[in-house]
């Protein structure tokens, strides 16, 4: 009797191992963003967007039954802690693949990317560098030259040819200040004066008093936090030009501040459904604003990609992923998005807030 | 006109940091205790302000609120941490150690409660602007100028005028005899720090008032004033607070010369030159 329940155990034991391997299991993916410091406004945007969408797919009963799970590290933005964070993700969790955002962490980790065949997807970073950093690095955000490109043309057209440069004094920010440097003038228009800011800084009045007795017409701003501060100081000093930057600028409460009526930025087009934007406020009890649209576009594309390597029968790795968004190469998630090279093809706006809101001055094309 | 307005600007920044270095000052120069966690006081005060400020106290009655916060979490400092450490004779090192942790866990909570994210008092009037002699300053900014200077006048006072003052002096000089002389070292540390901590809760509401509040951004405000204070010469109120307007006077004006990524630099290298010709300082400890 004993030796026949021992039988049966045994080959109960061995039925379930044999039939593991075609049960369904959890898919780890990593994303590594800024979760405290200064760039925390964005990160936890970019969290939430992520999130969301690994929800969504999830309620639906995960991917070809695969349930996803993301494991959020904190960088704080900085390209140091942002090293230590892959290495944790990929060499102890084994995920193949990986969310990140700023310009300096990801192009830290992009040689780390390559080496490991791990695939990374930046939707919030523009650094130009970001473009050939890596095989394994997309980006569903054009670059900061594409913005500025697009931004240059505008003003010099609309009469303003008389620039000065705020610009943060890290990758980002000195990518964004040579492409301006380089499409301004290109497109008639001259460099008064340069003057550079910290990350994380408020206090902006000696740069603005200064950029401000070269008289230009337009102040460029390429900064990635602060830009509240950055409003205010420039209403109280009373100066009387344009100012202009990227996407960066929709930082909600600097929209909503009066401080900020008259700015204008290049801004990609992406909006949410009402449907999808009323379940995400419902769930954060915040608004679906720019940065948590793009990372949930991003996890959406990740999602399509990871549906046909799984279809394929092949196993998820950081390259079959990158394989799989060069074959579907065109996606329809929040935006229509299109791989020709590891930067997607979107479209531009420029915008103008005004009275709390950013209104659509005109629409552009970006590349 | 714009060498005038970056002069006043840089006045009103020392304004500001000359608090905080005066503050570390009357501690350094009397417990001989490097109070990092100092930063993490500053940077209290501006969110319990806040916090009473959201809620509808009124704005004078928010930065007394806070003042009072900081005095008693600067005297629990004291009392429960580097006093503990003292009675097990810890060395400086590990008090050193024990004032970052403290900073750190502030640092950290504050974040907690409050999200690490840039935070703008909702004053109306804090915005406003006025122009003296073509200078445009907010008002926010005249406060701080006037705080600063009824800071450094009300230490000079409390010093060299009161009785308190004097028997902080006395220990500060001397901790063994005022031990025997009954002058009761311990408590006087509790109150020096209590009124260090109450002290810089004016800078650390002023300031956010102005640039808005981050949970990190004491440290920055506190190496510079503690530059300040050594340059000042250890121990003097007025080497303090002047050394700390000189600073942001240089790092504003240097401005005209040099690219902002220099002025940093060049102004610490200036007194980094500085300090080799006169190490102890350029006043001389009363």
């Amino acid at each position: 009797m004993l030796r026949t329940i021992r039988v049966g155990l045994a080959a109960l034991a061995v039925s379930l191992a044999a039939s593991g391997g075609a049960m369904a299991e959890t898919i780890r993916f990593g994303a590594i963003l800024p979760l405290t410091g200064p760039g925390a406004v964005v990160g936890t945007q970019e969290q939430r967007g992520i999130q969301f969408a690994i929800d969504e797919a999830n309620a639906k009963g995960g991917i070809l039954g695969n349930k996803i799970e993301v494991l959020f590290e904190d960088n704080q933005a900085k390209p140091d802690q942002s090293v230590l964070s892959f290495n944790k993700l990929v060499d102890l969790q084994h995920v193949p693949m990986i969310f990140t955002g700023y310009s300096g962490p990801t192009l830290a980790m992009a040689p780390l990317a390559t080496r490991k065949k791990v695939l990374m997807v930046n939707a919030g970073a523009q650094s130009d560098k970001l473009a050939t950093a890596s095989p394994y690095l997309f980006n569903t955000l054009p670059t900061t030259g594409d913005e500025v490109s697009v931004m240059a043309k505008y003003l010099v057209a609309e009469g303003k040819k008389n620039a000065a440069v705020l610009f943060e004094n890290d990758a980002a920010g000195i990518g964004g200040r040579d492409d301006f440097r380089d499409s301004f003038v290109k497109a008639g228009g001259k460099i008064l004066a340069e003057e550079p800011s910290q990350f994380g800084q408020t206090d902006y009045r000696p740069a603005l008093l200064k950029l401000a007795a070269a008289k230009p017409d337009v102040m460029y701003v390429v900064i990635t936090a602060g830009m509240l501060p950055l409003a205010q100081q420039a209403k109280q000093l009373g100066l009387n030009f344009t100012v202009a930057g990227t996407s960066f600028f929709s930082d909600p409460d600097t929209i909503a501040d009066p401080a900020s009526s008259g700015f204008i930025h290049t801004q990609v087009q992406i909006s949410a459904p009402p449907a999808l934007a009323a379940a995400f406020k419902q769930k954060y009890n915040a608004d679906m604003e720019f940065f948590a649209k793009q990372y949930y576009n991003a996890a959406t594309i990740i999602l399509t990609a990871l549906e046909k390597v799984l279809k394929d029968k092949k196993p998820v790795s950081g390259e079959n992923l990158r394989q799989a968004i060069f074959d579907v190469r065109k996606f329809q998630g929040l935006i229509p998005m299109e791989f020709k090279t590891n930067t997607a093809s979107v479209a531009l706006d420029i915008n103008v807030m005004r009275d709390g809101k950013d209104n659509v001055l005109k629409e552009m094309k970006s590349q | 006109m714009i060498l005038l307005q970056l002069l006043i600007n840089g006045i009103v920044t020392g304004c500001a940091l000359g608090v905080v270095a005066i503050s570390f000052s009357l501690i350094y120069s009397t417990t001989r205790i490097f109070h990092v966690a100092h930063a993490g006081v500053y940077t209290l005060a501006g969110y319990i302000a806040w916090s009473l400020s959201t809620r509808g106290v009124p704005s004078v009655l928010s930065l007394l609120g806070a003042v009072g916060v900081c005095a008693v979490v600067g005297a629990l400092i004291q009392h429960q941490l580097y006093h503990r450490l003292e009675r097990r004779r810890a060395s400086h090192l590990v008090v050193l150690i024990a004032s970052l942790g403290t900073l750190a866990v502030m640092q950290n909570l504050i974040a907690g409660i409050y999200t690490p994210n840039i935070l703008q008092f909702h004053i109306s009037w804090s915005q406003g602007t006025m122009r003296l002699g073509g200078v445009l300053l907010s008002y926010a900014q005249i406060l701080t100028v006037l705080m600063g200077i009824a800071a450094y006048a009300g230490m000079m006072y409390f010093a060299h005028r009161t009785m308190l003052g004097k028997r902080i002096r006395a220990v500060a000089s001397n901790p063994f005899l005022a031990e025997i002389t009954r002058l009761e070292p311990k408590t006087v540390y509790v109150i020096v720090i209590a009124i260090a901590s109450a002290i810089v809760a004016l800078p650390g509401v002023l300031v956010p008032l102005d640039l808005g509040l981050q949970p990190y951004g004491g440290i920055g405000a506190l190496l510079t004033a503690t530059i300040a204070m050594i340059a000042g010469g250890v121990g003097s109120i007025s080497g303090a607070f002047f050394l700390s307007v000189a600073i942001a006077v240089v790092q504003n004006l240097s401005l005209l010369v040099i690219p902002g990524e220099w002025s940093i630099g060049v102004t610490f290298f200036i007194f980094v030159i500085f300090m080799l010709f006169r190490p102890t300082g350029l006043f001389t400890a009363r």
